[in-house]
């Protein structure tokens, strides 16, 4: 599998903070996370890549050029912003076009160019309008289709259902995974949600403080965070010790009591213990997959 | 029932395999999104009023005075290339001032410059082209006036090919002189565009400094009403070589003192008469030409190369 990004030792610091410390990773084809918390250097490891920074040591390359040094490799790069980057008082189709031309595609396949990739996204005669008049899932998905209309190699696509509803959420989600599995072009994607990050990634960079902390593929990571919450009214210490009789090893965590499931006969074993102690047992749901539990475990 | 013509069918995604032309047809869409974004063009009626409305404006005067040249005698002493660009400056400079922030503002205050960063060109090409762009325009604006002027000088005069032989000399001043004039008139709007991302702003600060600066010049120099009136009488105006460097001051008169240079205008009613009195034989108004331009354009690029997406 090629590698499209590539950070060696790769350093930035702003002033007396430091955003990367002597960072390495790669990207490879396909669809990659780059999860962690605010202030975990993920925005300057994109801007890095981006050309928009340059490192203070290190190098960070795609397609084994510079994009600080190489304008022309711009050309195979796309960028979708968290923030507002689109015009008010054009319409989409104008806008589109003028920004694939931008990325240096002549005026008449710009044209063509525009009005496949928005149809793609699903902005049919509304990309006649002005874009001021759009909702935030359709200026999201024009945002998507700027980033794609050139046909890049690879996008960068910097916290991509930022302000979405949960219905524009999933359609986003559902867009960069048709973009990553049919469209075929790479994608590093932002995040700090790790739902985001679950259903739709491939594989996972997890930074923290400005570190690599972890590294690999999603389903790695899902298999390592089962976890079982368990909220009761009764005596919880008399659940844990019923469960530990058992050999289920259960800790307070809030509210609840959290158990690492590693076997489904962990199953067996709670139900024994709920009927043992006679709990009057409120809720038993699997944990919400989150950032924080990545994190918690630490760098390995 | 009739049986459909023909059928749809989606492709799916079609990767580009065509030319890409980079950083050369970058600068170029740059450049004519800059040329539409100032005329309005692509953009819903509203955005046209306000362009063609000054664009008409400009060019009303040189009309009236083709009109007026054709009717009345050539006994009077009508105005003429010289004036033109003096005449037109206050439209020119509204003109500059409300259309040219457009260029830059909208930009950075929606935050498209971010998605132009990334773009295979550099942040100076991206402003060489919106400065052409604004230049073009400019261009055009003040040179259409002054073609029209002289196409009604020629076609009144008795003689055309006679009054041609002899005012030949008008058309290089014109083309020189209407360069100078529109690279001022684009420079400066853009610059101060640079430091606000409202175009309200950036507009009136451009008026407002033409408007103060003039004042203050004209009060300081007396020759506020030099053209009609003599010095003004309700000040003591401040005479001899003070006076001829304050003439200096206002920046409406930068370019205008360079096109009484170049039409050599010998007209002591002039505020320019005061600035070519200095040291140099002209040298102190182009030089201030020059580097007030020079600084501007430097202002522009040096704010834009602080510029993070």
């Amino acid at each position: 599998m090629a590698t499209l990004l590539e950070a060696k030792t790769l350093t930035k610091r702003y002033g007396q903070t430091l955003a990367l410390e002597s960072v390495d990773f790669q990207v490879q084809e396909g669809i990659t996370g780059l999860l962690g918390p605010n202030g975990a250097g993920k925005s300057t490891a994109i801007k890095l890549f981006l050309g928009l920074l340059k490192p203070t040591s290190g190098t960070a390359e795609v397609l084994g050029e510079m994009p600080y040094e190489s304008l022309g490799v711009r050309a195979r790069l796309g960028y979708m912003p968290e923030h507002d980057c689109l015009p008010t008082a054009i319409t989409a189709s104008e806008f589109l076009t003028h920004m694939v031309q931008v990325s240096g595609i002549p005026p008449s396949q710009a044209r063509t160019r525009s009005a496949d990739i928005l149809r793609h996204v699903g902005l049919e005669e509304e990309r006649y309008r002005p874009i001021g008049q759009y909702s935030t899932g359709m200026k999201q998905r024009v945002k998507l289709a700027q980033s794609l209309a050139h046909d890049p190699v690879v996008v960068l696509l910097d916290e991509p259902t930022a302000g979405l509803d949960p219905g524009g959420r999933e359609e986003m989600l559902r867009l960069i995974r048709r973009t990553g599995h049919e469209f075929g072009i790479s994608i590093v994607l932002s995040s700090h949600l790790m739902g985001d990050v679950e259903s739709t990634c491939d594989r996972i960079i997890v930074l923290e403080g400005g570190h690599v902390t972890e590294e690999g593929a999603v389903a790695q990571f899902t298999r390592e965070t089962e976890t079982l919450l368990i909220d009761v009214d009764s005596d919880r210490e008399e659940l844990i010790t019923a469960l530990a009789n058992r050999g289920v090893t259960a800790v307070i965590d809030g509210v609840s009591l959290a158990i690492q499931l590693d076997n489904e006969e962990h199953y067996d074993a709670i139900r024994d213990s709920l009927v043992e102690t006679n709990a009057r047992l409120r809720r038993m749901s699997p944990r919400r997959h989150q950032l924080t539990d990545i994190f918690r475990s630490g760098p390995r | 029932m009739t049986q459909p013509a023909g059928e749809l069918f989606d492709l799916g995604y079609q990767h580009y395999d065509g030319p890409r032309e980079g950083r050369m047809r970058a600068r170029k869409a740059v450049f004519i999104d800059g040329f539409k974004t100032t005329l309005g063009l692509g953009r819903g009626p509203g955005a046209k009023v306000l362009p063609f409305l000054l664009f008409a404006a400009a060019m009303a005067p040189a009309v009236i005075m083709a009109i007026v040249a054709s009717i009345v005698n050539d006994l009077v002493d009508l105005p003429g290339h010289d004036d033109y660009y003096e005449v037109v400056s206050v439209v020119l400079l509204i003109f500059s001032a409300t259309i040219a922030p457009e260029l830059l503002c909208p930009d950075r205050r929606n935050g498209v410059i971010s998605l132009y960063l990334v773009r295979p060109l550099s942040i100076t090409d991206y402003l060489g082209a919106r400065w052409l762009a604004f230049f073009a325009i400019t261009l055009l604006l003040v040179y259409s006036g002054q073609m029209v002027l002289l196409a009604g000088l020629v076609l009144s005069a008795a003689d055309p090919l006679d009054y041609l032989k002899d005012n030949w000399l008008d058309i290089p001043r014109i083309l020189a002189a209407g360069f100078l004039v529109a690279a001022f008139i684009t420079t400066l709007p853009l610059a101060v565009s640079a430091f606000t991302d409202r175009r309200a702003f950036a507009a009136a600060f451009v008026i407002g400094l033409f408007v103060i600066s003039g004042a203050a010049g004209g009060i300081l120099t007396g020759c506020d009403e030099g053209r009609d009136g003599g010095p003004n009488q309700q000040c003591e105006p401040i005479t001899g070589d003070a006076a001829k460097w304050l003439g200096l001051v206002s920046v409406g008169r930068v370019s205008t003192n360079v096109n009484d240079m170049i039409f050599d205008v010998e007209d002591e009613g002039r505020g320019s008469q005061l600035t070519a009195e200095l040291p140099g034989g002209g040298i102190v108004p182009i030089g201030w030409y020059i580097i007030l331009t020079g600084g501007l354009a430097f202002t522009l690029w040096w704010r834009y190369q602080r510029i993070t997406a």
